[in-house]
């Protein structure tokens, strides 16, 4: 009796084994590394959304190499330790590349674990300079706008717009300091002056004196460099409060969706860099697929995972294998890709040895309307 | 010329919510001798609330009218004071620990009250309505959102409504004689279990309020208590650990010093960050017991 239950589960084991073989075989396993609770949250899941909307889409279309995309996703809280312990886990997983939706410094440390094991890694919304150039890595590649491509598109537009003396308003955060020097660099070369940068520290409870400073200025324009939602609440309120009429130009940092949420119907007017124009037949594309799946419009993050998950099932066919060399040459090669993310024209492309693909003149400028990100009123860095 | 009013009528109702903080440790500190650092979590505690009652934002996503919020907030605040003081701080004063015992016992209560707030709200910031829209209003010179005059108003209710309580009840005797001396309250027969416990719902009752208060100014989120915790803390030492009107006064002056500080000193503003701490250094030193004295026994 007891040998015949042993013979039955030892049966039923090697049936097991052999359906989850068959269907590891029958799959490509992709690694999304996502910030699902600390600061990186605002982008990372709208970002990784967008991953899994891409998966799902080529999928329905046999997938890539024959087989369907599955996506194991893992929380790194934003932390570069966890990043790259995260990054660990999916390599041992068996993922025939990593996609990163968190923070750069997070998606920095886990480069470690991809150079080292040789696994394709994709950050589709990054935007920091560094990530390809402190540490040679060729498996790694960055396709979203990097940050002085955006900064360069916003100078071009405050140019154009005649403006002679701004402010910048910031909060204490390392981020938004990094933005306002970014500012002031950008804003040198473009001969405006920076007459004077505000900072609305955390925990601060009111704005009215930063703006009135501003205020007593009178700048042409403010410029915002602020990423804490709280204290960017401050500063539109006291603004509204103040009665202020002075242009509101954003960084990159605007296009997150929780701000119109946050500061709903405070933001009427104000622009901001983007890399995503509704009227490009792609983008509008990702658009209507997005309506139809979740049944609201979208902002241009998930569009940055729909473009990252496809440019990867795309260098698996063109390997294809998946072969970790013949992938990264594959991406490598990648030339005039053309996706939902960028300027009506832009396109992307790995050209001289280099990893970050983003066309530099695919950056737009957008303005709100009726609390939604509205149109593009300027393009590229001409 | 209109800066300055406009400045009064900001730092005014931001000196209400370091003071209405500072009166919620003083609640506690008086009658127990215990610095509770949780206040400020439990601040962020009634702004979520507030959110949770009057928005589509958070469950109960109810779009209750605002005076729900408010007896939500007391309500459940109350009881969580309450049962903070029975689970952590009252079995440790049984056991004749050491005053620094539930002092550290409550940073741990920080932490589970932090936490807990991340997990059932999420890490974005959630906005929350003010109840008379976001108009500007003016009283004269004296502009500022409607919001801003709604906390300078209930703060001052607040504020009148603890000093009837300690000056004029017998309730509030026995808080007093608590915190004048601990054992001979108890000779005389009250109940310092029950002084004990009232202190600490009190106390969370009050930082719950400057929570809901403020939200609509600031949103509500996780981050929100610590620096809730610190302003709170030094416009108390800077009142004067022993009386009601200190905490307001070392409120005012907090707030004021911040705001005219960003405003009219020709430093980068990125440095007024330093001043409350300043001011509390200036204070330890030079006048370590506060604006106001507190009451001696007799």
């Amino acid at each position: 009796m007891s040998s015949c239950r042993l013979s039955c589960w030892a049966v039923a084991a090697l049936l097991a084994v052999q359906t989850a073989s068959a269907s590891a075989q029958d799959t490509i396993k992709i690694g999304v590394i996502t910030d699902r609770v600390a600061s990186a949250k605002f982008y990372a899941e709208p970002v990784t959304r967008g991953v899994e909307l891409g998966a799902k889409v080529l999928n329905d279309k046999g997938g890539a190499l024959g087989k369907k995309l599955q996506l194991i996703i893992e929380d790194d809280q934003n932390k570069p330790d966890v990043s790259a312990a995260k990054a660990r886990k999916l390599v041992d997983d068996g993922v025939a590349a990593i996609v990163s939706n968190t923070g750069s410094p997070a998606t920095q440390q886990a480069q470690t674990v991809s150079l080292e094991t040789r696994t394709l890694h994709l950050t589709p919304a990054n935007s920091a300079d560094t990530l390809t150039t402190l540490l040679d890595n060729p498996y790694f590649f960055q396709t979203g706008p990097l940050a002085s491509i955006q900064l360069a598109t916003l100078m071009a537009y405050t140019k154009s717009r005649g403006f002679k003396a701004v402010a910048i308003v910031r909060d204490n955060s390392a981020l938004s300091q990094s933005f306002a020097d970014s500012f002031r660099q950008g804003l040198d070369k473009v001969g405006i002056k920076v007459a004077l940068e505000e900072v609305i520290p955390q925990g601060a409870t009111s704005a009215v004196a930063n703006l009135q400073k501003v205020r007593a200025e009178k700048v042409d324009a403010i410029l915002q460099a602020g990423v804490l939602g709280p204290e960017m609440l401050q500063f539109f309120r006291a603004y509204q409060q103040l009665g202020m009429k002075e242009p509101i130009l954003g960084s990159y940092n605007l296009s997150i969706p929780a701000y119109l949420t946050m500061a709903k119907d405070l933001m009427e007017g104000v622009v901001f860099v983007d890399a995503f124009d509704l009227d490009k037949p792609e983008a509008k594309l990702f658009a209507d697929v997005y309506v139809k799946e979740y049944g609201e419009p979208p902002s241009s993050l998930p569009a940055y995972g729909w473009d990252g998950i496809r440019l990867l099932a795309l260098a698996m066919e063109k390997a294809g294998s998946l072969d970790k060399e013949k992938l990264r040459a594959a991406m490598q090669s990648t030339t005039s890709f053309v996706g939902a993310i960028g300027a009506k024209g832009a396109s992307w492309g790995f050209r001289d040895g280099k990893r970050t693909g983003f066309d530099p003149q695919g950056a737009v400028v957008r303005v709100i309307k009726d609390n939604k990100h509205g149109p593009v009123v300027y393009a590229g860095q001409k | 010329m209109e800066d300055l009013p406009e400045l009064i009528v900001s730092a005014t109702a931001s000196g209400c919510i370091y003071a209405l903080v500072a009166l919620a440790y003083l609640l506690i500190l008086r009658p127990t001798s215990v610095i509770n650092f949780a206040i400020g979590e439990w601040a962020a505690t009634g702004a979520f609330i507030g959110v949770a009652v009057l928005t589509p934002l958070a469950w109960p996503r109810l779009e209750g009218p605002y005076w729900l919020a408010l007896v939500a907030v007391l309500v459940i605040l109350g009881l969580l004071g309450w049962l903070v003081e029975v689970v952590t701080v009252r079995p440790l004063i049984r056991r004749g620990a050491g005053i620094t015992s539930p002092i550290l016992a409550l940073l741990g209560v920080l932490v589970i009250f932090r936490e807990s707030l991340t997990m059932l709200f999420g890490a974005d910031p959630l906005p929350s309505p003010p109840p008379f829209g976001f108009k500007r209003v003016a009283l004269g010179p004296f502009a500022g959102a409607s919001q801003q005059f709604l906390i300078i108003g209930a703060t001052f209710a607040v504020f009148v409504a603890v000093w009837l309580f300690f000056e004029r009840t017998v309730w509030g005797r026995a808080f007093e004689a608590v915190a004048l001396n601990r054992r001979a309250a108890a000779l005389i027969g009250i109940n310092l279990r029950r002084v004990t416990a009232l202190a600490f719902a009190a106390g969370a009752m009050v930082a719950g309020l400057a929570g809901l208060l403020m939200t609509p100014l600031t949103s509500a989120h996780y981050m929100m208590g610590l620096p809730l915790a610190i302003q709170g803390f030094t416009a108390l030492v800077i009142g004067g650990v022993g009386r009601v009107e200190g905490a307001l006064l070392g409120g005012l002056l907090l707030a004021f010093v911040e705001q005219l500080g960003a405003r009219y000193l020709p430093i980068p503003s990125g440095l007024t960050l330093g001043f409350p701490f300043v001011l509390l250094i200036v204070f330890l030193f030079l006048r370590p017991g506060g604006l106001i004295a507190p009451r001696e026994a007799c």
